[in-house]
């Protein structure tokens, strides 16, 4: 069984400061650098532009420790994210009539102007946060230099263009032999990848490598680099036409924003690979089967070098972030990136890509594929109806063919040269990109998909389309201009012209719209998994084991969203005999999961306020409970798997009398040696107690204390080492014998049991009563077979409006409580003894508060105080309503026929007391002795038969 | 190539077949031996699934495989219902050197026969054959080297790869890598009412008639009678268990993926 993540079931939105740091890619690199007012983005209006450039943008400019950021008012033309420890200093140019402008010097000495139109104060206060927030940034500054230096867009503006490009030219010709030298020099010199020693993919000829090299160096030489780039639209042509080779990984980092967390985490990478060299976990088992298998094709990946390089990127990300691990896929998009970039710099793309841009893509449950998979297929039939008409028609389905493109960044399904042109664009434009070019491409192939029957015809179709992308789009055009362009070319015109309708917003908008309907159908796709590898399903029916898995998941859902964030993990995700990912429960959970299934393992009140009556559910604490964990987790993890649940509840929902007796021995019995000792009986009779402890009256109490005292008395009598006691000293009283030593077999203790009406009934049906599996309608889909996709709503909803549940109840109780119409009451988990019956066995109350017995459970903490302290709470209690009691005890004549809850009946508080006196005075002896008598009649019975 | 001489004139009969089994167990290596006749080493994991065609000839009729080759990874798990839905035959794969893998085969042979179509042909299939064979029985080595000498340019650059395959040579071990002795592995299938083989796509031993077993199992009425503007005539051959025969898997030079 496995789970989504806590963090796609308990999804919310961005808050508007976070979804524009997340524009800019500018995360706080900690806590410190929120400042404690809370108020995290300030922004104003602003006019900006570059010393010595004509062209100036207005739009809106951001200070969100550690940044400070600018964007155009269209979102396109003009941006920065600017570290503020890269700003040496921060002058005001003199302000022409309450105009003020600032204007940044970077460390290299680069300005921007930066004009606040706003008000006079709202610009001043501006300012004075701004130079706050430089102070706080200060101490940074000192690591930018060495962090800059070895950027390979600090190398190249630095060098002579051609000189360098030479250099470039006989790194390549020295290739076949020795070049070993060259290159190392060459990297401790700048940071890049393997493509640096085992060549870029594509003819740099053809790439038009040293004149793209030189468009951006004049770029970069004037609009800031990697940390301090500045985005003007000529970036976005520059981009468009493919980066260069060499220059790829350094704009890749600046453009995702990882080159910041880059900088933030300096020798976390590093770190993460020492502490954990040597481990394995499923993750590096898997990693280390698709390492081979990994672009394999590029020569790089065919030594130990490249491999090595591989492996220790993938294996480190699978220890930073443990929910993902490691996911098919990323050894390709890693083997790819590595190609252009450092393993660090890998690392922290790595990073960025799973948390922000492909959020949920590797996650065990892929939640994040299915969703955008969803939400592409629902882009198609909005933008190209005649298409998805068409794919509806003859049941083809767009995934089968769109997965891999989104899952590997179209890495894997088209030559390696186009499918990088189309990765820059993304990290530049970010996850609309994706959408863009699948439309296009579905767009450019529109007639012949028109054609295709079935999902293997679209596949072939889109193998022969990404197999041509090189080739003309317009091979018999007469202009050989046309003629040149190639369907490549043609597929990023068609992308970005005819669907820049897909903005950022549109597939956050489609996402929300779409994330309700495949959390629930990943939920009953795991669901029925779950169940169907169930090794032992017991007597359980198929519809009582969904139950169960609801209950669990529930409970799982209810710890995570109580807990803060990931680091309370209500499910451990571990791996089962067979090497399968299993969702294990803790302790915590399984108490929560429990409360949900026994009546016992719960305290249910009934509040009563001015408005309604309804049941507010605790989840009990107490060592029965843990006992119960420890007794099913049969392979000893600390850890309970759905397969132990569902066989521990087999294990006693289906019992008859002799096998609850024995369920309920074996549970006490500790060391499992067949006897309890007198520990482990003061044990089970706590644990009868806690059970007991909301009935209503004190019977059950008197059938407890009595069970104690024929056990003991049993217990005693039957202890074959009585006659040993005959060596000790006269005089001196017989010691107590040691508390841990066995002494009550199996057939003593049913005797003892049977000894008592009320214990054999709870043994003989009520026990089993008590657990009650809720069969939730839930998010069956009826078609598993086509995927994940149906039903909607889930728990998901559930929760959001339980929490608006709870604060209205707060509300309700308040003002209750204001005008003293407020009740609380606990509903009993067997509910059999009715009042009446209560006021009828009052008298073993007396014999459970005799010294002998006091003492013993002094030794064994809360036995009375919890437990008889609830049951007076009981006792105040109305009878039930029908409804609220096991279906096994229709007997039950007293039951009054009443609406549910009625306030009127309630008694009130004065009227406690009175009832608890006189319990226990109506104790007569006569009865007592009554009853004992006839026990122990029946136990003699049973003794001689069992002999 | 839908022509071949004397079979008949009908369109190929259309069979969806999925390959299931848990990663690197060698599904794309069956699949390409069975279409390419070919097998290379290291062979990129599948991401999603593969989708591959290859023709089979019965007596009479002309049997056309669409293979989907699915991703063998746990987490893929929840997006295999969109490959095998509508499937008529699959092939489950295991590695026989590896318990674990005969345990995850199971699962989905327990899937497919819940979840799948009901008249479903599935094939349960030990892979690696080779690498319990010692090499003069197997008579596996020159295919073996054959198949390495056509990736040469692939291979000659990694010395230290061996150290890297998850397996040991075959040549030092023998038969002590099995992990799933063979007649437990079949005597599951019979009684799940799977057809069952040991294979080896690195030598290609077995891996052919996998698909010819699975063809002569394939109920191809119910599929003609079925299938979308199936008009085809209703040939009584396929009941009677006709011989197959591989159209082009055999021979090396002329395979090609889905290009049929
Ligand atoms: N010796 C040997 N190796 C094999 C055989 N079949 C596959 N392999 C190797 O096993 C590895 C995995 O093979 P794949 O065919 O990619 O496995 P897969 O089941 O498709 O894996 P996924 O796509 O990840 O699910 C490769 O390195 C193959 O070379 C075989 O019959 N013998
Ligand atoms: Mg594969």
């Amino acid at each position: 069984m496995t789970t989504i993540s806590a963090q796609f079931r308990n999804y919310r939105e961005p808050t508007k400061d976070e979804g524009i740091r997340e524009f800019f890619n500018a995360h706080p690199a900690g806590p410190d650098d929120i400042p404690p007012t809370g108020k995290d983005v300030t922004e104003i209006s602003a006019v900006m532009s570059l010393k010595g450039e004509d062209q100036s943008y207005s739009g809106r400019l951001y200070l969100m420790p550690p940044f400070l950021a600018f964007v155009s008012l269209d979102r396109k033309s003009a941006r920065f994210t600017l570290p503020l420890y890269t700003i040496r200093r921060v002058e005001k140019v003199n302000s022409r009539a309450g105009m003020f402008e600032l204007s940044l010097v970077l460390w290299h000495q680069m300005k921007i102007n930066v004009q606040l139109t706003s008000l006079r104060p709202t610009a001043d206060s501006f300012c004075a946060q701004l130079r706050d927030a430089l102070k706080a940034q200060l101490p940074q500054m000192k690591k930018l230099r060495p962090f800059i230096r070895v950027c390979y867009s600090e190398h190249l503006i630095k060098q002579d263009g051609e000189e360098y490009i030479d250099a470039e030219d006989d790194v390549k010709d020295g290739l076949e032999d020795g070049v070993d030298e060259t290159i190392k020099e060459a990297q401790t010199e700048f940071l890049g990848g393997l493509g640096l020693t085992f060549k870029f993919p594509g003819d740099p000829k053809k790439l038009r490598e040293k004149s793209k090299l030189k468009l951006w160096k004049e770029y970069l030489r004037t609009h800031g680099r990697n940390v301090t780039l500045v985005r003007y639209p000529s970036v976005q042509r520059l981009i468009q036409v493919g980066l260069p080779n060499r220059l790829r990984g350094d704009l890749w980092e600046t453009l995702s924003g990882s080159v910041y967390l880059r900088f933030a985490n300096q020798g976390v990478y590093e770190g993460i690979l020492a502490k954990h060299k040597g481990e394995t976990s499923t993750s590096t088992e898997d990693i280390e089967k698709d390492l081979n298998r990994s672009l394999p094709e590029y020569r790089a990946y065919q030594t130990e070098i490249g491999i090595g390089t591989l492996r220790r990127v993938l294996t480190a990300y699978s220890w930073k972030n443990r929910e993902v691990g490691y996911c098919q896929a990323m050894n390709i998009l890693v083997a790819a990136i590595l190609i252009y970039m450092s393993e660090e710099q890998a690392f922290w793309l790595l990073e960025v890509l799973c948390n922000r841009l492909l959020p949920g893509y590797y996650s065990p449950s892929m939640h994040g594929t299915l969703l955008d998979q969803r939400v592409f297929e629902s882009l198609v039939s909005r933008c190209l109806p005649i298409i998805s008409d068409h794919f509806h028609t003859v049941d083809v389905q767009l995934s089968v063919a769109s997965l891999p493109w989104f899952l590997s960044l179209y890495i894997n399904s088209m030559p390696m040269i186009f499918a990088f042109r189309i990765v820059d664009c993304f990290f530049a434009m970010g996850p609309k990109v994706l959408f863009q070019i699948g439309l296009a491409i579905l767009k450019i192939n529109g007639e012949k998909l028109l054609e295709i029957q079935d999902d293997g015809g679209f596949i072939h179709l889109m193998r022969d389309y990404f197999n041509t992308l090189g080739d003309s789009a317009h091979p018999h055009a007469s202009d050989s201009r046309m003629r040149a362009i190639t369907n490549f070319q043609e597929l990023l015109v068609v992308a970005f012209r005819e669907f820049s309708v897909i903005t950022d917003d549109t597939i956050t908008s489609e996402r929300k719209r779409h994330r309700n309907e495949i959390v629930s159908g990943i939920e009953s796709f795991t669901k029925r998994a779950a169940v169907r590898n169930l090794k032992e399903s017991g007597a359980f029916k198929k519809e009582q084991l969904g139950a169960i898995y609801d209950t669990l998941y529930k409970a799982i859902c209810a710890v995570s969203a109580s807990g803060s964030g990931a680091s309370a993990l209500a499910a451990l995700e571990t791996t089962d005999a067979q090497g399968r990912p299993e969702t294990r429960i803790d302790l915590k959970t399984f108490r929560i999961f429990l409360s949900n299934v026994a009546t016992w393992a719960r305290d249910e009140s009934i509040v009563s306020n001015a408005f309604v009556e309804r049941i507010d559910r605790t989840v009990a604490e107490h060592e029965l409970i843990n006992r119960i964990f420890f007794f099913w987790d049969v392979s000893h993890r600390g850890a309970l798997s759905f397969q132990d649940i569902v066989t521990g509840l087999n294990g006693v929902m289906f019992n008859d009398l002799m096998s609850n007796i024995e369920w309920f021995f074996t549970l006490h019995d500790k060391d499992k040696d067949g006897f309890l000792t007198r520990d482990d009986v003061l044990q089970l009779s706590e644990s009868l107690l806690f059970i007991f402890r909301n009935e209503i009256g004190d019977a059950y109490l008197g059938t407890v204390s009595n069970f104690m005292t024929n056990a003991f008395e049993y217990g005693d009598a039957l202890q074959p080492e009585n006659n040993e006691k005959a060596e000790v000293p006269e005089g001196e009283r017989a010691p107590e014998p040691p508390t841990n030593t066995p002494y009550l077999n199996l057939a003593t203790f049913r005797m003892v049991v049977l000894a008592d009406e009320l214990l054999e009934s709870f043994f003989d049906t009520d026990f089993s009563a008590t657990f009650k599996l809720d069969i939730y309608p839930g998010p069956e889909s009826p078609s598993e077979s086509t995927g994940l996709i149906a039903g909607i709503g889930g728990l998901l909803s559930n929760l959001i409006t339980d929490e608006n549940k709870k604060t209205l109840n707060r509300f309700a109780d308040e003002f209750g409580k204001s005008i003293g119409r407020h009740q609380v009451t606990y509903r009993p988990a067997i509910g059999k003894v009715d009042r009446d019956m209560a006021l009828q066995e009052p008298k073993t109350r007396e014999s459970l508060l005799s010294p002998q017995i006091r003492d013993r459970s002094m030794s064994s903490g809360s036995l009375t105080s919890g437990a008889s302290s609830t049951s007076l709470a009981a006792s105040t209690s109305e009878p039930l309503t029908p409804g609220l009691l096991p279906p096994q005890l229709p007997t039950i004549p007293a039951l009054p026929e009443r609406t549910p809850f009625a306030i009127d009946e309630v008694q009130d508080d004065d009227e406690d007391e009175e009832d608890e006196d006189d319990l226990v005075v109506t104790g007569g002896d006569e009865t007592l002795d009554e009853r004992s008598l006839t026990s122990l009649f029946k136990v003699d019975a049973f003794l001689q038969e069992n002999a | 190539m839908a022509e071949s001489g004397d079979a008949p004139v009908d369109k190929p009969v259309q069979v969806k077949l999925v390959l299931l089994g848990e990663a690197a167990v060698g599904k794309s290596s069956v699949v390409m031996r069975f279409v390419q006749n070919d097998f290379s080493e290291n062979k990129e994991p599948t991401i999603g699934a593969a989708f591959l065609t290859q023709k089979c000839r019965l007596e009479d009729r002309v049997l056309r495989y669409e293979i989907w080759d699915t991703a063998g990874q746990e987490r893929f798990h929840s997006l295999a219902p969109m490959y095998y839905r509508n499937a008529q035959a699959a092939v489950v794969v295991y590695d026989i050197t590896k318990a674990s893998s005969l345990e995850k085969a199971k699962s989905w042979v327990k899937e497919l026969q819940r979840q799948a179509n009901p008249n479903i042909v599935i094939a349960l299939v030990g892979n690696k054959l080779d690498l319990v064979q010692s090499p003069a029985a197997a008579g596996a080595a020159p295919a073996g080297e054959e198949a390495e000498d056509e990736e040469a340019d692939d291979a000659t650059a990694t010395p230290g790869e061996g150290g890297e395959q998850p397996l040991p040579e075959p040549e030092q071990e023998g038969e002590s890598l099995r992990q799933v002795p063979k007649d437990e592995a079949a005597a599951y299938a019979q009684e799940a009412g799977l057809l069952f083989a040991e294979t080896s796509a690195k030598t290609g031993e077995g891996v052919v008639e996998v698909f010819t077993e699975i063809a002569k199992k394939i109920p191809i009425e119910h599929i003609l009678a079925s299938t979308r503007g199936g008009s085809g005539s209703r040939a009584g051959g396929a009941q009677a268990r006709p011989n197959v025969t591989l159209q082009e898997g055999q021979q090396p030079a002329g395979g090609k993926a889905c290009n049929c």
